[in-house]
């Protein structure tokens, strides 16, 4: 194709549309002013500073980070048996145990969280901690799925046949021969899952109590007292978090692959 | 293929149990609670909900915010999606991997940066007052136009890369052979490419169109109560009035948009691929 | 590989299981409140509060019918041992028995408060801590208000913030901008029609007053009734903003303490509420211009008294709405609100 001069502008303004904003808010966090004006007024590090002396931030961080890292692999200790299952063995009812699995991923999460709410936490007293794992898990679970049968359906099943006839068990031939062989698609679906978790806000919205919250829940409510450019610092930092994750998946196993 | 169905049931039915128990029920016992009022089965909360011109309303203008990024985004997508596949591959690698980024950013930070933009004092009302546009800032801020504009930022990456791989997966020569047949480029568009990468579009249109519908941040902040969307007008029903009747049946209308269009626009791919 | 990637998750999750907020082993309160000043109340309140008593305050946000229909939801094992709210929500939790009856007794500074803070629903359950006047907070340099019809002028109309139907301030607004029309008929009709003509106009229907200050902050918007709580960080902006003096006079409205019904904690309740309403707690809570005190053992210096609803006198001139109108006519405002303005 010849275009290139058309090419070049289309491509700028995308990026200039899906990343600017990130520079903007890179920009507001450094801001020296007490409000989010751009351009900055002076240059400080004071709200950067300020994000790490708000409380509420650090244990509504802490609960993200708990429930991305232990949904996430609870959802994995899930998907990875069930994809398996639906890829090596002839199953009836398949279609229906893949639909079943995927289906948090269709239903609006908002949906998810109020159901879960008054039909799970408030009739069953259930901790507010515990249905946001429940949640969580129930909502990567579709991502762990797609992505490790992915993985799984690369792999020729005949290897681990051949390791049975060799004598293997069939659990000690899954844990010898295909597990080592399905490793990318496992991190890129915990990665996948992670991201998803800790990001996720419309499934949180209704899963908290008193001092129970996520952080974007958490960051949601400070923004609506103050624009102060402390939302946009932390907003920065979170980004600046999630891109290291993704460079360095991307490194090591090729992350867009598998998104 | 191993045969032996207990083992599988046994590796497959404990996730499913966990989906079906912690997910699929309280999700019908929600569901159902909207045909339940007041001890007997009956539909009236539908019928209030399409009786109210407010519900009318917040439906229809979520119908029609949700078409609207779905179809900006193709177009926008598809100029995107030939500029990405005219580079080298190299070159082409790090554009998707510019494109995906914002995936992986959070919601709140990305609808956030645009209180930035498009607040009275804001980029957008800087630039307009430079250039003499408009002497006044003008009021961008709790508006259609607004929540437009960050819902079409948050899910046009999903649009871009469907349409990317579709057209990579499109025969090299199709496009020259029609020019040397005479064919104009809106006539390659529509009797070529489109035809051609109509699954990525499918599945681009579905991400976005379902992204937008049920969105909340992007609403919640850039809307606010001005600009009430079905998902926006569920968390009021429920957080103010604690009316779950009146929320399950918006929670029915968006199951049922999501599921829709999903089904909706598989059977077009499949039915136009056949024939 | 793996297995490492594994054992590394596993360590990471027993870090985070670390870094989660310990199970409580000592008494825990918890308390819903609305938003506004929690940086003041965390140090004149809650931070002495937990000292005194050994105990750990738990504090939940959000404006007052939110928390209504969180504590109806939650009946049957509340989650909240203690709230605040607005008289007519207190009036309806009581009535759908969300409340129990307070034990004044145990509250030692009660005979130190105002005559009609001491139980303003007259049902026993609830206890009035602060009143508070609702007028306009404006950009003198922008415009003048002289009336509450003043909001709706045309030069002012797009640029000002309106209280939500379903907030505090949302009704009282309403009263007085009928009022400034010439009517004082409960239903509202016609406020809400004159508001709903200019729905397109108003920046937005607010639903916590914490939103405003940002508002203003970036000039989004010039003016907005107010109630007067919310004048402090408004006040110290750095911007030329004024509090109303209309001419039909300001509104306002009374906050008062209930205790869950069935609550576990209900005597830790008291003390704190016993706390709140101690005339030192009242008085700093005045002086860092957050609170109007209840308690009228409370004197304040003039400037303070200036910048709060302070004294009986005061309080008696604000043009209420009894918490018995509002709950008779809330459906209807809610209805003719939803038909006129909210589209």
């Amino acid at each position: 194709m010849k275009a290139r001069l058309p090419s070049y502008a289309v491509l700028t303004l995308l990026v200039l549309f899906l990343v600017g904003p990130f520079f903007v808010i890179v920009a507001a966090s450094f801001s020296a002013g007490s409000t989010l004006a751009f351009p900055p007024q002076g240059f400080s590090f004071k709200w950067v500073e300020k994000v790490f002396t708000v409380e509420s931030f650090q244990a509504s961080f802490a609960l993200s980070m708990f429930l991305a890292i232990v949904a996430t692999f609870a959802a994995l200790v899930l998907g990875v048996p069930v994809s398996y299952a639906l890829s090596r063995y002839r199953l009836p009812l398949a279609e229906t145990v893949r639909t079943i699995v995927s289906s948090p991923i269709i239903v609006p999460g908002i949906v998810v969280g109020l159901a879960l709410l008054r039909y799970l936490v408030v009739p069953f007293g259930m901790d507010i901690t515990l249905s946001l794992f429940l949640a969580h898990t129930a909502l990567v679970l579709p991502y762990a799925v797609r992505v490790v049968s992915a993985s799984l359906e690369n792999l020729r099943s005949d290897i681990e046949e051949a390791a049975v006839l060799l004598g293997s068990s069939r659990i000690g031939a899954f844990f010898r021969v295909v597990l080592p062989n399905i490793r990318g698609g496992i991190l890129a679906a915990f990665i996948l899952g992670f991201v998803t978790s800790f990001n996720q806000v419309p499934v949180s919205l209704f899963l908290t109590g008193p001092g129970v919250r996520t952080l974007p829940i958490d960051m949601l409510g400070y923004m609506e007292r103050t624009y102060d450019p402390s939302v946009a610092a932390l907003s920065a930092l979170l980004a600046f978090m999630s891109i290291g994750i993704v460079f360095i998946a991307e490194r090591f196993i090729g992350f867009s692959r598998y998104v | 293929m191993f045969q032996n169905r207990a083992e599988g049931f046994a590796l497959a039915l404990p996730a499913a149990i966990f989906a079906a128990v912690i997910f699929i029920v309280p999700v019908i016992i929600l569901l159902s609670g909207g045909m339940h009022v007041n001890g007997h089965w009956t539909l009236s909360a539908y019928t209030d909900f399409f009786a109210s011109s407010l519900d009318r309303l917040v439906l229809w203008r979520t119908l029609k915010l949700g078409i609207l990024v779905t179809l900006v985004a193709a177009i926008i997508g598809y100029a995107s999606a030939f500029a990405i596949v005219s580079l080298s591959p190299s070159s082409r690698g790090r554009m998707i991997g510019i494109v995906v980024l914002p995936l992986m950013i959070s919601p709140v930070a990305r609808t956030y940066a645009w209180l930035v933009i498009l607040g009275r004092t804001g980029i957008v009302n800087q630039a307009l007052m430079t250039v003499g546009l408009t002497d006044e800032p003008i009021r961008l801020l709790f508006s259609q136009t607004a929540v437009f504009v960050g819902l079409l930022q948050l899910f046009l990456p999903l649009m871009v890369i469907s349409l990317v791989s579709a057209l990579e997966n499109m025969p090299n020569d199709v496009v020259p052979a029609a020019r040397v047949l005479g064919a104009n480029w809106l006539q390659i568009f529509f009797k070529v490419i489109l035809p051609l990468t109509r699954e990525g579009l499918v599945i681009g249109g579905t991400l976005v169109f379902v992204g937008s519908v049920t969105a909340y941040i992007t609403p919640a902040i850039l809307g606010g109560s001005k600009v009430l969307t079905l998902v926006t007008l569920l968390y009021q029903r429920v957080t103010i009035a604690n009316d779950l009747v009146s929320a399950s049946v918006i929670a029915l209308i968006l199951i049922v948009m999501s599921f829709g269009t999903n089904i909706l626009l598989r059977k077009i791919a499949t039915a136009r691929n056949r024939a | 590989m793996i297995r490492s990637t594994f054992a590394a998750s596993a360590a990471l999750l027993t870090l985070a299981a670390g870094a989660m907020p310990a199970s409580a082993q000592e008494k825990t309160l918890t308390i819903s409140v609305y938003a506004f000043a929690q940086d003041a109340y965390n140090r004149i309140l809650y931070k002495p509060f937990e000292e005194k008593c050994g105990c750990k305050l738990v504090v939940e946000t959000g404006n007052s019918a939110e928390r209504l229909a969180k504590m109806e939801a939650n009946k049957n094992a509340p989650v909240v041992d203690m709230a605040v709210m607005s008289m007519a929500d207190a009036l309806t939790a009581a009535r759908r028995g969300l409340v129990q009856k307070i034990d004044t007794s145990k509250l030692d500074n009660y005979d130190k408060l105002y005559d009609l803070a001491k139980d303003p629903n007259g049902d026993g359950m609830s206890v009035g801590y602060t009143f508070y006047a609702t007028s306009i907070a404006y950009r003198s340099d922008k415009m003048d208000i002289k009336s509450w019809q003043d909001l709706l002028s045309d030069k002012v109309v797009g640029n000002i913030a309106f209280p939500n139907i379903s907030t505090n301030q949302g009704p009282p607004a309403l009263y007085m901008l009928g009022l400034s029309m010439g009517t004082n008929a409960p239903d509202l009709k016609k406020p809400i029609e004159a508001v709903g003509k200019h729905a397109g106009d108003i920046v937005t229907f607010y639903n916590r007053s914490s939103q405003l200050v940002q508002l203003f902050q970036q000039g989004e918007i010039w003016a907005a009734p107010i109630g007067r709580f919310a004048w402090e960080p408004i006040s110290k902006l750095g911007l030329p903003i004024k509090w109303a003096k209309p001419k039909e006079g300001q509104t306002g409205g009374l906050n008062v303490m209930v205790v869950s019904k069935g609550t576990k904690n209900e005597d830790l309740a008291l003390e704190f509420m016993d706390f709140w309403l101690s005339t030192k707690v009242q008085k700093d809570l005045a002086d860092a211009l957050v609170d109007s005190p209840a308690n009228k053992e409370v004197k304040v210096s003039d400037d303070v008294a200036a910048n709060i609803t302070y004294g009986a006198e005061t309080a008696k001139n604000l043009k209420l709405i009894p918490a018995k109108v509002d709950l008779e006519n809330r459906d209807r405002w809610l209805k003719e609100w939803n038909a006129d303005v909210a589209q």
